[in-house]
């Protein structure tokens, strides 16, 4: 059974990864006009978040709000204007694995800032602060299909809704008991600014989606440089659509929603 | 202003500078006569919560969350000091 979308037109697009600091440099490595740097760069700095909240902001909130506020400016969006949703395989390991640890030694000891900062959307609630932006958001985990799952998710609003959605999607290092279940290494964040083909600023990539259902499915492997520096981070699913974004020539790729679900996303000409 | 805090002060407002991760702001510098909340240091609820975490583990009494002199205790370096020089077990 094949569903198909209508046209999302893919107008910012934003990315951060200890190696690959910023799109320009990521794409010109995955086009192989450049090498990666030789050293990781420092965690971006939040720089919209008044004091109070920079001070408490957490890797997760660091890396998604860098490439969110990227991804509008790239788009020539107003980030208080745009409904976003948020997509994180793990959210953040290592408070889940500190909250786990405290709660069986001294559970009457919990960090109130770190249980603040442990839930799943906590990176989409600083957000919305940071930008006074008053838009609806959502948070989504689909673990291995979860960055597939964030993107279909705000294809689907920006099409029911016909107005540009913020995409971010974001993991980083996990920690402790739970990273030997769920590894996930360094930091990495996507962002894309989807609008509706009618209204979207000239530039942008139009991107075809079609959902594939009950059949086997496999992902497009990536195979650009870019993709051994983030191949051990939980977000590396990402990969082949900026591969796809970076390149100039049409491409069609596959990301899996399912192990029976894909989706295939034609990225049309630069 | 640096001189006028006690040892015990200042390794209050050591503690409370790592534990809220208080940028830019040296422990030596806090004024023992500020208001912590609000204006002097701008600190939140939250931090009053985090605040009273990290003093229950270093000094080994529990601070309350219900306790009516809580705006006195917690209204600067000074009153904080003096409570926990008055509880302290450890």
């Amino acid at each position: 059974m094949n569903t198909q979308l209508p046209t999302v037109v893919a107008e910012g697009v934003a990315f951060w990864a200890s190696r690959l600091p910023g799109w320009d440099v990521a794409r010109a490595v995955i086009r192989g006009e450049q090498a990666a740097p030789e050293n990781a760069a420092a965690r971006p700095a939040p720089a919209l978040l008044g004091p109070t909240e920079r001070r408490r902001a957490p890797d997760t909130v660091a890396i998604a709000l860098e490439v969110a506020a990227r991804a509008c400016a790239a788009a020539g969006r107003s980030p208080s204007e745009l409904p976003a949703v948020f997509a994180s395989t793990h959210g953040d390991l290592a408070i889940s694995d500190y909250m786990c640890a405290t709660l069986v030694a001294t559970p009457a000891l919990i960090s109130p800032i770190k249980f603040h900062n442990s839930v799943h959307n906590a990176a989409a609630g600083y957000w919305s602060i940071g930008t006074a932006c008053h838009a609806p958001y959502t948070a989504i985990s689909a673990f291995h299909h979860t960055f597939g799952a964030g993107l279909l998710e705000a294809a689907v609003q920006m099409a029911c809704e016909q107005q540009p959605v913020l995409y971010v999607a974001f993991d980083v290092e996990a920690k402790g008991a739970l990273a030997t279940m769920a590894p996930s290494r360094g930091l990495l964040g996507v962002a894309l600014v989807l609008a509706p083909a009618a209204s979207a600023r000239p530039g942008g990539r139009h991107l075809t989606l079609r959902i594939d259902a009950d059949e086997p499915c496999e992902a497009t492997p990536s195979r650009s440089a870019a993709a051994s520096l983030v191949a051990d981070n939980a977000l590396a699913p990402c990969l082949p659509l900026l591969e796809a974004l970076a390149a100039d020539e049409p491409t069609t790729l596959q990301l899996t929603l399912g192990e029976r679900t894909a989706l295939n996303i034609q990225v049309g000409r630069a | 202003m640096s001189a006028s805090q006690s040892p015990a002060e200042h390794e209050l407002a050591e503690l409370i500078v790592s534990a809220l991760n208080l940028e830019g702001v040296a422990a030596a510098d806090i004024d023992p006569e500020a208001p912590l909340f609000k204006t002097g240091l701008g600190l939140d609820s939250i931090d009053a919560l985090e605040l009273a975490l990290e003093i229950s583990k270093r000094y080994g009494f529990q601070l309350r969350s219900d306790d009516e002199n809580n705006i006195r205790i917690f209204s600067s370096l000074r009153s904080l000091a003096a409570h926990i020089a008055q509880h302290r077990v450890t």
